[in-house]
């Protein structure tokens, strides 16, 4: 009787798996097919648009770009350096200052030779932990430059403080310590000078990592990928996730997550939503699904979209413990942010958003984790019981694993096929032992990070951002022979 | 001889500047970005440098203050694709340009500042 | 049997990966071989296009040897690539040059290969030859080919009609306005912005008849495009016709008005209407930008209007207000404001003043 019971639970336990697995396998396709249609457009649309006609043009939106400082004093001075270079005709930079204990703020004072300017009736229409004093520079090269001091809020909090005082029709949420590419303004408003039957909220583009990198004086000069396997996998997983899930959904009009570490928003739209919410540590996807629930509501044609280029690099956890805690993090915010917004659950008012978009995330973002932890469970389990079969296992093992090869090597062939990074042999074969070798040594710790995330969620373990020790790029590493 | 130093990534831009320059009795120095400059070009007194305002990791006002400290020049001319009246308000502003020339551009308007 | 089934995937998926590396290995051999060659192309060109404009005294250019050149880089018929990547180093010249040496080179393209490849692309059924062809035809000043443009201007690729729009305006100057503002199709800010361009670069002298003459046009996105030409000619006889526009319920045209109207010095009576305009505009960004335009245009503080929107407005505007009178000297006022705050009742009524 016993037995019969674990058998049943064990069929329908293997036809959970299957069918899910099947569906996910079947979306990855399905993302395959759309994202290559997408960077193929995009390439497209490019020739027709082309950097120097924006760099020359007059009348094109104005861009801030707010980027929150905490405690960033080892480097904020050549950081504040790399994002005043940025190719744009009007543009301002905001940097905040968020409550920084450490002398962030004096060495911004000291090399942009700020001063403060009367802040007595600055405007908040996002209300934000109190702003205590606003600074410009003396300097005529540095005039576009502003620097906002504030007590400590949080990122969401400093992104808020810049939106505030931000004057232009776009802003671009970074972080201070991110090298953004040189012509990246020039590449993300493309979206917005281009469109006429829909209005972009969001434009976000693929983000990069630069570990081991070569950076001088903010700008990559020659990169890399990391001499460590945890991030160089990292870099196929970003590849895969910027080309494959985000250009795909941006094909659709799907994207309800552009990356908190660079994403381009219209400011008026931003503060209709009240701007980040502070009370989440996923505020990107949060703000993401807020803005397009806005925009459904009030019935106004929309699109946020996506750019294949890497335009923003960044550094990835070097260690097993930091790549833990973030994405413990990713998932906590994940799934604070789909219970905030569980209204939206197969609801016809939101569309496609309602019935297609946030069930996908429910199901295979925020269910992945769940379904692969329990999978793990029940492999332990059903062996001990002795119900499975070790030959069909290892086949159906191998042809999954081989699938996840095949998709990790097409997203890595897209790449090389239309950008230029990454472009050596070598760089190519470590690239894809690194993907084959993601399964086995990487996933797990993802899904321990995720797992972990949830756990806190469901038993009220209070947890904040977190630490990232980052190594910054200041130190250049030594040339390789 | 006089000296002229020219800066400019577009190639064909930058070629067709150095013939100009070269005919107008300099000798020529044709860069495609500043980092194609090496230590005795800081040393030269050059007469003329013509240079473009956007180059990676330096602000185009910064550079054209920087350019003053780093290389010895007599005049500095800017030819550049982000010519908006904005930008060249700025850059005027700093009064170590003698002309802003945002691309397309007339030649000839060069060659009468360094004739 | 379905070890059977699972051993034939596993064959058909390595087969699949294995076909995938080859596709990887090609693209890398074949961008680097590319990239070297697009190079040769490239300085070769600009030598070329150099000693033509400024030959050595007492030489000619040789347009034997200008040929000779690029078809010993490759720019001959059987390479299609080639040739494109040629014409598209000529637009990319052509938009960079004026004055003589624009004439010069002009005449160096019709001796030099390719010829009438563009006009051939027209035909083309993929949009994006299409629009290049559209693209090279402008550029390269080959005005016989209007007629064809006009026909295109409402294709419904954005593209194509995109870049037939802005031919026109080049080929027709201010006599495109018959049709840009009576256009079925929606123009994107880019259009706008480069049709605005090319008049301003190509017809600098503004021919108000056929301009307003597109008054009449009620499209939002001709509206906006004649306000953005009404700014860059700066045309303040016919500022009226922005003004219109400030309270007008599309936020992008709002939006566009107001960003134009900002370049302009008004007259008292404009300004009083642009004041009353103001109320009705429900978007408090936009109040805030027109707030501060009024400021910086007006040459004495209207108190009874700033008055007004301290007591009346909302917060963001009543701050902003606030911010106005009291760097411009009127301190007590924004004193007696904050005082009736605290002796007011929180929900107390409007006042007016």
């Amino acid at each position: 009787m016993e037995i019969d019971l674990y058998y049943y639970i064990y069929l329908v336990l293997k036809y959970f798996f299957l069918f899910y697995g099947f569906c996910l396998i079947a979306l990855y396709f399905f993302a395959i097919l759309l994202s290559n249609r997408s960077v193929n457009r995009n390439k497209r649309k490019a020739r027709f648009l082309q950097v120097n006609d924006i760099v020359s043009a007059t009348d094109i939106p104005s861009i801030t770009l707010i980027a929150p400082a905490f405690n960033e004093g080892r480097t904020i001075v050549e950081n504040v350096k790399s994002l005043l270079s940025l190719q744009y005709p009007f543009y301002d930079l905001i940097i905040v200052n968020d409550g920084s204990t450490d002398n962030t703020l004096e060495l911004l004072i000291d090399k942009y030779d700020l001063e403060p300017f009367d802040s007595t009736f600055i405007t908040q229409p996002i209300p934000t932990s109190t702003v205590n004093k606003i600074y410009r520079s003396r300097k005529l090269q540095y005039r576009q430059l502003t620097v906002i001091d504030k007590n400590n809020g949080g990122k969401s909090d400093a992104n808020n403080a810049g939106i505030n005082f931000a004057a232009t029709e776009l802003v671009l949420c970074t972080d201070a310590d991110c090298i953004i590419e040189q012509d990246a303004l020039l590449k993300m408003v493309r979206p917005y000078l281009e469109e006429f039957d829909q209005e972009i909220v969001a434009c976000g583009a693929a983000i990069g990592i630069i570990n081991d990198s070569i950076v001088k004086n903010g700008v990559v000069e020659k990169l890399r990928l990391p001499d460590r396997l945890i991030p160089m996998i990292q870099v196929v997983e970003y590849i895969r996730a910027f080309l494959l899930g985000r250009m795909a959904w941006s094909e659709i009009n799907g994207v309800m997550l552009v990356s908190g570490a660079f994403g381009l928003y219209a400011r008026n739209r931003m503060i209709e939503v009240n701007g980040f919410n502070i009370h989440t540590v996923g505020e990107d996807l949060e703000l993401g699904i807020r803005l397009r629930k806005h925009m459904e509501e009030i019935k106004v044609p929309y699109k946020m979209v996506y750019l294949p280029e890497t335009l923003c690099w960044t550094e990835a956890p070097n260690s097993i413990d930091v790549l833990i805690k973030q994405r413990d993090r990713w998932a906590r915010g994940l799934w604070e942010t789909m219970r905030l917004h569980k209204d939206l659950f197969f609801n016809r008012k939101y569309r496609d958003m309602g019935l297609f978009y946030y069930p996908y995330w429910m199901f295979f973002e925020l269910g992945a984790p769940i379904v692969e932890f329990v999978g793990f469970l029940s492999l332990i389990v059903f062996t001990i019981l002795g119900l499975i079969n070790w030959n069909i296992a290892i086949l159906l093992f191998t042809s999954v694993y081989l699938l996840g090869c095949i998709f990790s090597t097409i997203s890595i062939f897209i790449y090389v096929k239309n950008f230029k990074h990454y472009s050596t042999g070598k760089e190519v074969v470590e690239l894809l032992l690194a993907a084959y070798l993601e399964p086995f040594i990487y996933h797990p710790i993802l899904v321990l990070g995720q797992v972990q995330g949830y756990y806190k969620k469901i038993f009220g373990v209070k947890s904040g951002w977190g630490n990232m020790d980052r190594k910054g790029f200041q130190a250049l590493p030594k040339e390789k022979q | 001889m006089r000296k002229a130093l020219v800066i400019q990534e577009d190639i064909i831009i930058l070629k067709i500047i150095e013939r100009l320059v070269v005919l107008n009795h300099y000798e020529c120095k044709a860069i495609r970005s500043i980092n194609d400059l090496d230590i005795e070009d800081q040393s030269e007194n050059f007469d003329v440098i013509i240079s473009d305002i956007l180059f990676d990791g330096i602000a185009p006002l910064d550079f054209v203050f920087q350019i003053q400290e780093i290389i010895l020049h007599k005049s500095l001319i800017i030819v550049t694709n982000m010519g908006q009246k904005k930008i060249q308000k700025e850059i005027l502003a700093s009064q170590n340009v003698i002309g802003f020339f945002p691309i397309p551009l007339d030649m000839d308007n060069i060659q009468k500042l360094i004739a | 049997m379905e070890a059977e089934i699972l051993k034939l995937l596993i064959k058909f998926l390595l087969l699949v990966l294995l076909i995938t590396f080859g596709s990887i290995a090609y693209t890398m051999l074949y961008r680097k071989w590319r990239t070297r060659r697009l190079k040769l192309i490239e300085n070769s060109f600009a030598n070329i296009c150099s000693l033509y404009l400024y030959p050595k005294p007492n030489e000619k250019p040789n347009l034997i040897e200008i040929q000779r050149e690029l078809k010993a880089v490759g720019i001959v018929p059987s390479k299609p690539r080639n040739v494109q990547y040629l014409i598209d180093l000529m637009i990319r010249t052509q938009r960079s040059i004026l004055g003589v040496n624009y004439i010069k080179l002009k005449t160096l393209f019709t001796q030099i290969p390719p010829y009438g490849a563009s006009a051939s692309k027209l035909n083309n059924k993929k949009w994006y030859i299409k629009a290049r062809g559209i693209r090279e035809i402008y550029e390269m000043d080959q005005s016989q080919y209007t007629r064809e443009l006009i026909r295109l201007r409402n294709n419904k690729n954005i593209y194509v009609r995109r870049e037939a729009q802005i031919g026109i305006v080049i080929f027709l100057g201010w006599k495109s306005l018959r049709f840009l503002p009576y256009l079925k199709r929606q123009m994107t800010l880019w259009q706008q912005i480069k049709i605005v361009e090319k008049l301003n670069d190509l017809y600098p002298v503004p021919d108000l008849k056929h301009l307003r003459r597109a008054y009449n046009s009620d499209r939002p996105y001709a509206n906006e495009l004649i306000m953005r030409i009404i700014r860059k000619f700066h045309l303040t006889e016919d500022v009226a016709y922005i003004i219109q526009f400030i309270d007008n319920p599309k936020f992008e045209t709002r939006e566009a008005a107001i960003y134009c109207i900002s370049s302009f010095l008004l007259s008292d009576e404009q300004l009083v209407e642009i004041k009353e305009k103001f109320k009705n505009i429900n978007n408090t960004e936009q109040q805030l930008l027109l707030l501060k335009y009024i400021q910086r245009i007006s040459s004495e503080i209207d108190l009874s209007f700033y008055k007004d929107l301290l007591y009346n407005g909302n917060d963001i505007i009543k701050l902003s207000t606030a911010d106005i009178l009291w760097n411009n000297g009127f301190k007590e006022e924004v004193q007696d404001y904050y005082y009736h705050q605290y002796t007011q009742n929180a929900d107390s009524e409007s006042i007016s003043v």
